[in-house]
């Protein structure tokens, strides 16, 4: 063992940092989202070659059309994911919106240039109470929004007096079934949505904060973000778009009943955690959910195309989640192991 | 020497890598039976990745490790623990929801016929263990997560103790502890039962009374290994960092502003965990806090943003009186908080350097609420040159730097934010020597420019180096305010020791630690 | 501070939360007795019980999940999948026992599953046990698409009845106690709480976090499927999604009794009372004459409430019991 003089060592260089285990704004992150386009480009392909009725312009766009619901649907509920929580109310939600445009309008078009407006705001309404209970006294979200569903699904049953098929005003189920320039009204608004809320949760501010108050809700506390008043914005939201959801519901369907939405709670969080994102909240690009969204959509409409019971329908779904999960868990466990060693470290980094 | 011995552990050309990085690279060492060997290197230097390979944490990705000429590859702790290696790590392995007795005999505490832990059995037990090992002050039954941080180590450190082990691993031990002879006579009796002992620590002093070998280890290799004796202190510190210990802290002139209203100022502060303080800071001025684990200063700084709760006294910001509820408002009022729990109370895991930096004012980089990322990296590169934290940084996840980085962060962000006073609660822990020379230049070039700063700090150095004046906390109370010319290392100790002298304010009988 | 006064002041801690909570049964069965004299009868006690022990079973399954800081949706899945099985074969070869282990196999295959993914690969429990939720509910409505099929009488006097002039639910829930009791203060129970308190601190102290993680959810599944066994006998018959109202109900019952939904801190008595508590809520608003729609409102506002309550008791607690540090 030879000891060194303390004259013959070179300068010590800056240690240099690790070539990045970088997760920026774009990159890494948005390969989940990629692969889930692919998948659902192959769920597609796949059937049409399995199926030659399948895949005529007009059935592909009614995909497009049908995955509306859960993209609107799916934004708000990745909010609250995004923040650490979760909306279990979504479900009762929509179906609070369809009910509600359907029994203002009652069929005719002159009631709904207010009814539209009244609906968004009850619902997003709903969706600030739960926000009020989940950031403000700080209740755990899952019991929260579970509870409040259920009170609200009461209510709303009181007070149609359990009547349950509304007609709706004609010119929302014009606006759900026929198009401009050849494409349906409904796809020029998914790519409208689509844009906006990929602005939001990606490139404004406060989208930022949100991702910042996920990921480390300490921090965001002692830097003094404005974390409650967030939470409360996130789960309005979430309110807003089941609202929205339930409104363009009720078009496409003609009619109403309150408990439409309920089918679309479980595949609005498969959505979002399909996409990549984490349940316990701050990561996962909008275009994860959005992917999510349209996928399942489509798995739903190949499942019915193949007369699914149930029961099939059911498996395959849960299935699918599981697999989603299995195939990011390679990369999953890579962070895991990142993460739970770099617990351990006082300074974070690669020591 | 003993050459013709066998080692009781032998460390071969062990490499372990993360991804990109190397943490250790062909590292190999020995350790002798009843001996002392120092581990010493900077943050980033891999020595927590070596404690971590010997006690089972993590695997190696080559190189072998023998004890007593038997190879030794362990999995988990429980394999270390089967070949006697024990350790008592840096960030405490207590579970702090179980009490003392639960966490000493975890993972498998005494069970009795029926197969059941029995609780007054294992109090018993643990409450002859703490004896055996000089504790006395420490209830078996007591909550981990109630204890004050320098019991949790005592705890942490009679555990591994407690296992009689033929290697012990101790990191960072004395880094809570009040009464370091404890720990000294504890090791003097282990080298007795001929324990093999690796001390990791950076208090050279200790290193010096205790080990007769020291390893050191820079960007994950060994660099030094060598008798203690035979190294000077400036040997010893540039193997690790490369530069001389003269050039750590350069005593610059005060440029505290005369005549000027001060920054910050406190009278009467009375809350939980603080019994009236009063004190003031001018601009300029750098003032630190000393004092032992819980004595009020955590309280303290929280309390100044609105964290912890006042019961009276009045805060005024540069003369005028104000409420401070929030962190928020604080920092509107330019008092910024650099917290203590860097990774759970600093840092944005999930955000990128220059997001984490620019937060508190991405607004103002936004047009119509969408983040302008042009304008962001030019708000973010006012202040990355003070902090010297290099461009390149910037767009990677703030959880790839090193904790030197970090740190540099987190002041760019508080600089960013328009900070008049800043609150630094120990802000060099964990940080690397070449870091921690940028953030005393930092936080010199701060007052230079008129602002103030607040320093609590666990290295007495530092104090000694920068402060301008030092309030020593004692049980909740300001034990002794000590001016620039009276500041030594021994002065400090023993004020926050409790030990007052001439004209210090006597603590508060009346106060709660 | 002597070892006895910190004993004492440990064990109002960690009676914090479930103590509110029996308060606050205490409370309300008291209201329900007021309005509805043979509420306290025999009858009307056997009854309550009845009501009670499915969710019971199933809440205190899904506590053992949660301790060790996990999630898990699973719980309405494996008991209807119990339920239609039992529904379906009952009256066939198989036997009552034959059932039973049958039904527990199914319970500790998924609770198998569930433990695996999240302990040895990692992926979260929410996004899992919701897969295996739904994957649940698919077998189901396949082994029987609509209501029907049929649990011998066996089955249902052995699980509704009385044994020796005492309710079976009621011996049902004194062993789920009895039994938690002993998991409490095995080294598992021991090692429950630390994973779900501090899991790396756990983990550096030697404990096998995974086998933990396993051992939790497969246990939970085991006890699902008591719970669907249970519910077979019941209702006397097989019903896919009987089950699906469930989930609330159990985590209001996991939270009302005191347990911390981030794992940790808690038990399986808390729940029991818990789940009480909701059955008397139920009795309570009956005898108070609340108008049948009204009843979702009241859960919903009341379950808030009585969990917002045992929350606050146990922080209060704690915060009592830390002082200043």
């Amino acid at each position: 063992m030879r000891m060194r003089k303390a004259r013959a060592l070179p300068r010590a260089k800056v240690v240099p940092e690790a070539p990045p285990v970088w997760r920026p704004a774009v990159g890494p992150d948005l390969v989940p989202a990629l692969l889930v386009f692919a998948a659902t480009g192959l769920l597609v392909v796949g059937m049409m070659l399995a199926s030659p009725s399948f895949g005529s312009f007009d059935q592909l766009t009614a995909i497009l059309v049908t995955a509306i619901f859960l993209v609107v649907a799916s934004f708000g509920q990745g909010l609250v994911i995004l923040l650490g929580g979760i909306d279990l109310s979504l479900g009762v939600v929509i179906g609070i919106g369809g009910m509600m445009v359907a029994g203002l309008t009652r069929g005719s078009n002159d009631a709904l240039m207010s009814a539209i407006p009244l609906t968004l705001l009850s619902c997003a309404g709903i969706g600030l109470i739960n926000g009020i209970g989940v950031g403000l006294a700080k209740l755990p979200p899952f019991i929260t929004t579970l509870s409040s569903g259920i009170t609200f699904f009461g209510v709303a049953l009181g007070i149609t007096a359990g009547s349950s098929q509304q007609p709706v005003a004609p010119a929302l189920q014009t606006f759900m079934n026929s198009g401009w320039l050849g494409l349906p009204y409904p796809i020029l608004f998914t790519v409208a949505f689509v844009a906006a809320a990929w602005l939001f949760q990606n490139r404004s501010a406060e989208g930022r904060k949100l991702y910042a108050i996920g990921s480390s809700p300490g921090a965001a506390r002692v830097l003094g973000l404005p974390v409650a008043a967030l939470t409360i914005a996130a789960y309005a939201i979430s309110g807003l778009c089941a609202g929205l959801t339930g409104i363009l519901l009720a078009g496409y369907a003609a009619s109403a009943t309150l408990d439409m939405g309920s089918a679309l709670l479980m595949p609005s969080i498969a959505a979002v955690v399909i996409g990549g994102a984490r349940v316990t909240g701050g990561s996962g690009p909008y275009l994860g959910t959005f992917a999510g969204a349209l996928f399942l959509s489509t798995l739903s409409t190949v499942i019915t195309a193949l007369s699914f019971s149930q029961g099939l329908r059911d498996i395959v779904q849960g299935g699918i989640i599981l697999i989603a999960l299995l195939l990011q868990s390679g990369r999953l466990n890579l962070r895991h192991h990142r993460w739970r060693w770099a617990h351990h470290q006082q300074g974070g980094g690669l020591t | 020497m003993d050459v013709a011995a066998p080692p009781l552990l032998a460390f071969r050309s062990v490499c372990k890598r993360y991804g990109a990085t190397t943490a250790l690279d062909d590292v190999s060492f020995e350790l002798q039976p009843a001996k002392v060997c120092g581990l010493l290197g900077e943050n980033g230097a891999g020595k927590s990745t070596l404690v971590k390979v010997l006690s089972g944490v993590v695997a190696p990705d080559t190189g072998t490790i023998r004890i007593d000429g038997k190879p030794f590859l362990p999995r988990v702790i429980a394999d270390a623990r089967a070949r006697r290696v024990s350790t008592a790590f840096q960030e405490l392995s207590l579970v702090p929801a179980l009490s003392v007795a639960v966490n000493l005999f975890l993972p498998r505490p005494a069970i009795n016929r029926f197969g059941l832990v029995s609780t007054r059995r294992i109090e018993a037990d643990a409450e002859q263990v703490l004896q055996q090992h000089g504790v006395t002050d420490i209830s078996p039954s007591a909550l981990v997560g109630d204890l004050p941080l320098g019991m949790r180590q005592k705890v942490e450190i009679v555990r591994a103790f407690s296992h009689r082990p033929a290697v012990l691993l101790l990191d960072e031990p004395t880094a809570a502890l009040s009464d370091r002879q404890w720990l000294f006579s504890l090791i003097a009796r282990a080298l007795r039962d001929r324990t093999s002992i690796l001390y990791i620590s950076h208090k050279l002093d200790e290193i010096r009374a205790l080990c007769s070998r020291c390893v050191i280890l820079r960007n994950g290799r060994k660099v030094l290994d060598s008798e203690v004796a035979a190294l000077s202190d400036d040997a010893i510190f540039s193997s690790m960092a490369g530069r001389s210990v003269g050039e750590v802290f350069v005593r610059a002139s005060t440029e505290i502003r005369r005549g000027a209203k001060p920054v910050l100022e406190v009278t009467h502060l009375k809350g939980s965990g603080i019994d009236d303080i009063g004190f003031s800071v001018a601009p300029g001025e750098i003032v630190g806090v000393a004092g032992l684990e819980g004595q009020g200063q955590s309280r303290l700084f929280k309390a100044l943003v609105g964290l912890s709760p006042l019961q009276t006294g009045a805060i005024a910001i540069e003369g005028v009186t104000v409420a401070i509820r929030s962190p928020r408002a604080a920092r509107r009022l330019g008092v910024i908080l650099v917290p203590e729990e860097r990774k759970s109370e600093g840092l944005f895991t999930g955000l990128t350097t220059m997001a984490n930096i620019s937060l508190p004012v991405i607004n103002q980089a936004s047009r119509l609420h969408l983040v302008n990322q042009a304008s962001e990296r030019r708000l973010v590169e006012t202040v990355t040159p003070a902090v010297k934290l290099p461009e390149r940084y910037l767009r990677l996840s703030i959880s790839a730097l090193s904790g030197g980085n970090q740190q540099k962060a987190i002041l760019a962000r508080a600089l960013l934010a328009g900070a008049k006073c800043l609150l630094l609660f120990d802000p060099t822990r964990g940080v690397d020597v070449g870091a921690k020379q940028h953030i005393y230049a930092m936080m010199r070039g701060f007052v230079r420019g008129g602002g103030a700063i607040l320093f609590y700090s666990t290295e007495l150095d530092e104090l000694v180096g920068l402060c301008d004046r030092c309030l020593v906390l004692y049980r909740g109370a300001i034990a002794g305010e000590l001016a620039r010319v009276e500041l030594s290392q021994d002065v400090i100790l023993a004020l926050a020791s409790g030990h007052s002298g001439g004209r210090t304010r006597r603590a508060n009988p009346q106060a709660h630690a | 501070m002597t070892a006895a006064s910190q004993l004492a002041q440990v064990r109002s801690v960690a009676a914090g939360g479930s103590a509110a909570a029996f308060v606050l049964l205490c409370i309300m069965t008291g209201i329900y007795a007021v309005h509805e004299p043979s509420a306290l009868s025999a009858f009307g006690i056997s009854n309550l019980l009845n009501n009670t022990v499915v969710l019971a079973l199933a809440a205190s399954g899904l506590t053992l999940v949660v301790l060790c800081g996990e999630l898990d949706l699973s719980g309405p899945g494996v008991m209807a999948i119990g339920n239609v099985v039992v529904a379906t074969t009952s009256t066939g070869s198989l036997g009552a026992t034959g059932n039973l282990a049958a039904v527990l196999a199914i319970g500790a295959a998924v609770g198998g599953l569930n433990g695996f993914l999240v302990a040895y690969l990692g992926l979260q429990s929410l996004a899992v046990s919701l897969g295996s939720l739904i994957v649940c509910q698919g077998v189901a409505l396949l082994i029987l698409p609509a209501p029907g099929g049929e649990v011998t009488d066996t089955i249902v006097q052995a699980v509704s009845g009385d044994i020796r002039a005492i309710p079976a639910p009621a011996l049902i829930m004194a062993v789920t106690a009895g039994l938690w009791l002993l998991l409490k203060h095995s080294r598992l129970g021991v090692a429950l709480y630390a994973v779900g308190a501090d899991e790396p601190s756990a983990r550096l102290s030697g404990l096998n976090t995974r086998t933990t993680k396993l051992s939790a959810f497969v246990m939970s599944g085991i006890v699902y499927a008591i719970a669907g066994f249970v519910l077979s006998a019941e209702i006397g018959s097989g019903d896919p999604r009987v089950s699906d109202s469930f989930l609330l109900f159990m985590y209001a019952a996991v939270a009302i009794g005191g347990t911390s939904l981030g794992g940790g801190r808690g038990g399986v008595l808390g729940t029991l009372v818990g789940a009480c508590i909701l059955s008397v809520l139920q009795k309570m608003l009956f005898a108070l004459g609340v108008a049948d729609f009204y009843t979702n409102i009241f859960n919903g506002v009341i379950m808030i409430l009585a969990i917002f309550f045992g929350q606050l008791s146990a922080w209060l607690a704690r915060a009592r019991h830390r002082g200043q540090g």
